[in-house]
């Protein structure tokens, strides 16, 4: 019985170690931090895997602001894609988030949605009429003034296809499908040539709730806070994939595949017709050398009237920064016009501000290349885009969606159920 | 020991101890007391009651995730409790290369489950090396649809649980196998028993207990399956998420910047009262079977 009383201290201190770890208080900062308006002092900025392809262009503008900007230091964090989620979770519970972040729309949200990042519409006013509308309105939050992000490189999806592939079906191969209508009619003749490809694979998780944007179905309300997308509209469309899958135009493991099994199956000449960013016409070529040969490219696929997708990489400035007001110009100063420009060139991606966007570069196919034609088919496609994936989109609320629609596609559910369900089931989740 | 030595196995265990409170024991604690809040990855949370376990139990997830785990331990505990064994007592045997084959059946336990994951994946894939022998073989007709089929996804991903865990519960049983007298083999040939009839009679009982324990060990593992599940079904856990484990789920709804963390610790306590109790009633029908 002695032992007892050690006993119950023990345990009461394990308790006590438990309640004081159990994280209830809020792990993002509100805190609007004490800086000065000097330009100066010692930054961190973090980017989304760009070492090791871009680190001479990092290191670069790096310098160059450093150079520009006596007296200052930017110690750059390259953060590898997967992971990076906990990586950013973590930073933001431990309030050591970097003064210059670079994000995209949805991972962004969350974090402003606990107040985590300076309003640049307050903090640098006049700012947004520099950049793309399409881009800068990505890194507004539903219901929330102001605009919370830099917008920085975009990509512009185009429609890669087979031009050898087009030919063996007896489809014209400069004559590429630019509506949904036409998409999936030559899909179904691509499938349908007797030969060892099928015409396209869904890789729902990429491209179907912007599927369904493209084709003007309302995905949320104005609010933000409730999904729609159960629309006769999106009922049609979702029975079209049905029919596709069941038919075969998809391959039979797709239904459950991501983006990076369909880049495989185009490289392995496994489809025919490859919507995607331009950016991996360079992955192509490095990978499948026949096939980006034969490959060709074509617009965007939109519906009559619908909107082009932008996809939208952003740098934002935490509020917890003690040096906001270095961070907010090393960010403008690596989004300025010359420095997306300088980017620009290196890889197929495109610039966020309308000055460098206007560049005859991005107009210039002269050379005959597909990679030149990509550039400019995105580039025309660029002015009026949007980012048309609801910032909410999280990982969840996708494989509820997601999950959904592979069950239509199976045929467990009807479209109707499979989109009733999956709008209620988001809804419930959002709603938390 | 003299009295003023009684702190020397504190002193000795102190590291140990400091390790265990501050990765197990504490996180532990730390889980159940966050199953009874609202936590989220980013936003803090406040107490609210048992409402994490109310939303689990009209969760269809959480149901459909313990069935295919409670699925998944009665289909791969006893193929783990038994081929193993038959392993051991085929490479037991002291002929030539046996070292060789016995670090061939050991060799998936070492291997990476993302990487055995990804070439099962390959393996199974509609045009995979399975369905191409299949149909070599005119035992089907069209490729089997074992990564878009739920039930045949979850029953390739036990068949991987198990392949890869053959080596190791083997190790375990030559290890047993080692305990059981020879002398009784050698009296039973003399008595004209068969190979069959040694393993029955001599073999099992001989093995018994280490049985127990690898029943124990491969419900555990069996009840935290989620690595085969992930890779092989590329992530989504096969069509709307219907062979999704526990585990898968948990992570689904914890992970992420939108992670409901309250949440996600209430379905955590719910594993492990699951496991605690499985092992507790296995324990229990082992002993009442041993008193017999």
């Amino acid at each position: 019985m002695k032992k007892l009383p050690t006993i119950g201290f023990a345990l009461a201190g394990v308790v006590a170690i438990g309640l004081t770890g159990c994280g209830l208080g809020s792990g993002t900062s509100t805190d609007s931090g004490s800086s000065s308006d000097e330009i100066t002092g010692e930054i961190t900025f973090s980017t989304l895997q760009l070492k090791p392809t871009f680190t001479d262009y990092i290191e670069g503008v790096i310098d160059d602001f450093e150079t520009a900007n006596p007296g200052t230091a930017v110690k750059w964090i390259d953060v590898p894609f997967d992971g990076a989620q906990e990586k950013i979770s973590t930073d933001a519970q431990a309030g050591t988030l970097p003064d210059v972040i670079n994000l995209n729309p949805n991972f962004a949200q969350p974090l402003e949605a606990q107040g985590a990042f300076v309003n640049l519409d307050d903090a640098m006013p006049g700012l947004s009429s520099k950049f793309v509308t399409g881009a800068w309105d990505a890194f507004q939050v539903p219901g929330e003034d102001g605009s919370f992000g830099f917008p920085w490189y975009l990509s512009s999806e185009v429609t890669m296809y087979n031009s050898s592939m087009f030919e063996t079906a007896g489809l014209d191969p400069n004559s590429p499908p630019a509506t949904y209508d036409e998409l999936f009619a030559d899909a179904r003749t691509l499938a349908g040539a007797g030969a060892d490809f099928t015409g396209m694979h869904p890789a729902l998780e990429n491209r179907f709730i912007t599927d369904l944007g493209r084709m003007g179905v309302p995905l949320m309300n104005k609010a933000g806070t409730e999904w729609t997308f159960n629309t006769p509209d999106a009922e049609a469309y979702v029975a079209e994939l049905a029919d596709l899958y069941q038919s075969g135009v998809f391959p039979p493991d797709s239904l459950t595949q991501d983006h990076a099994k369909e880049t495989e199956a185009y490289q392995a000449g496994q489809i025919a017709l490859f919507p995607s960013g331009a950016n991996f016409l360079t992955i192509i070529e490095e990978n499948a050398p026949d096939i980006a040969k034969a490959t060709n490219v074509g617009p965007q696929i939109t519906s009559e009237g619908g909107p082009t997708n932008v996809s939208v990489m952003g740098l934002l400035v935490p509020k917890s920064s003690e040096n906001k007001a270095t961070a907010l110009a090393f960010a403008e100063y690596i989004t300025n016009a010359e420095n997306q420009l300088a980017f620009s060139k290196i890889v197929t991606i495109f610039p966020s501000v309308t000055e460098a966007l206007a560049d005859p570069y991005f107009m210039d196919d002269s050379d005959g290349t597909v990679e030149s034609k990509a550039r400019r088919i995105a580039a025309e496609q660029l002015p009026d885009a949007e980012n048309i994936v609801p910032v909410q989109f999280d990982d969840r609320i996708k494989a509820i969606v997601i999950g959904k629609v592979q069950l239509a596609m199976k045929g467990d559910l009807t479209p109707a159920e499979a989109l009733d369900q999956a709008v209620e089931e988001a809804n419930a989740v959002t709603a938390k | 020991m003299k009295a003023q030595y009684k702190w020397l196995p504190w002193l000795f265990l102190t590291p140990a101890l400091i390790i265990a409170l501050v990765f197990t024991i504490g996180p532990f604690l730390n889980t159940i007391v966050l199953s009874f809040t609202n936590s989220t990855t980013l936003g803090g949370g406040t107490f609210n009651g048992i409402q994490n376990y109310l939303d689990l139990a009209n969760s269809p997830q959480f149901w459909i995730s313990t069935r295919n785990t409670l699925l998944y331990v009665a289909v791969v505990v006893p193929l783990l409790m038994v081929l193993p064994l038959l392993l051991a007592v085929l490479v037991e045997r002291n002929i030539p290369l046996i070292g060789f084959f016995r670090s061939v059946f050991y060799s998936p336990v070492v291997a990476s489950m993302v990487v055995v994951g990804l070439i099962w994946s390959w393996l199974l894939s509609s045009d995979g090396a399975v369905n191409g022998l299949l149909e070599a073989l005119h035992i089907i007709q069209k490729p089997l649809p074992f990564l878009t089929d739920t039930t045949l996804l979850l029953l390739s991903c036990m068949l991987v649980t198990v392949w890869k865990g053959l080596g190791y519960y083997m190790v375990i049983y030559l290890a047993a196998l080692g305990n059981v007298p020879k002398e009784l083999h050698e009296a039973a040939q003399v008595d004209g028993a068969g190979s069959g009839r040694r393993l029955w009679s001599i073999t099992l009982p001989g093995v018994r207990p280490t049985m127990l324990l690898v029943g124990l060990l491969g419900s555990i593992a069996a009840m935290k399956v989620f690595a085969e599940i992930f890779v092989i079904s590329s992530g989504t856990a096969g069509p709307g998420g219907q062979a999704r484990s526990l585990v898968y789920t948990i992570r689904e709804v914890g992970l992420g910047l939108s992670g409901e963390i309250g949440y996600a610790s209430a379905m955590s306590l719910a594993l492990f009262i699951l496991t605690i109790g499985f092992s507790i009633l296995y324990l229990r029908s082992q002993r009442t079977d041993q008193l017999r």
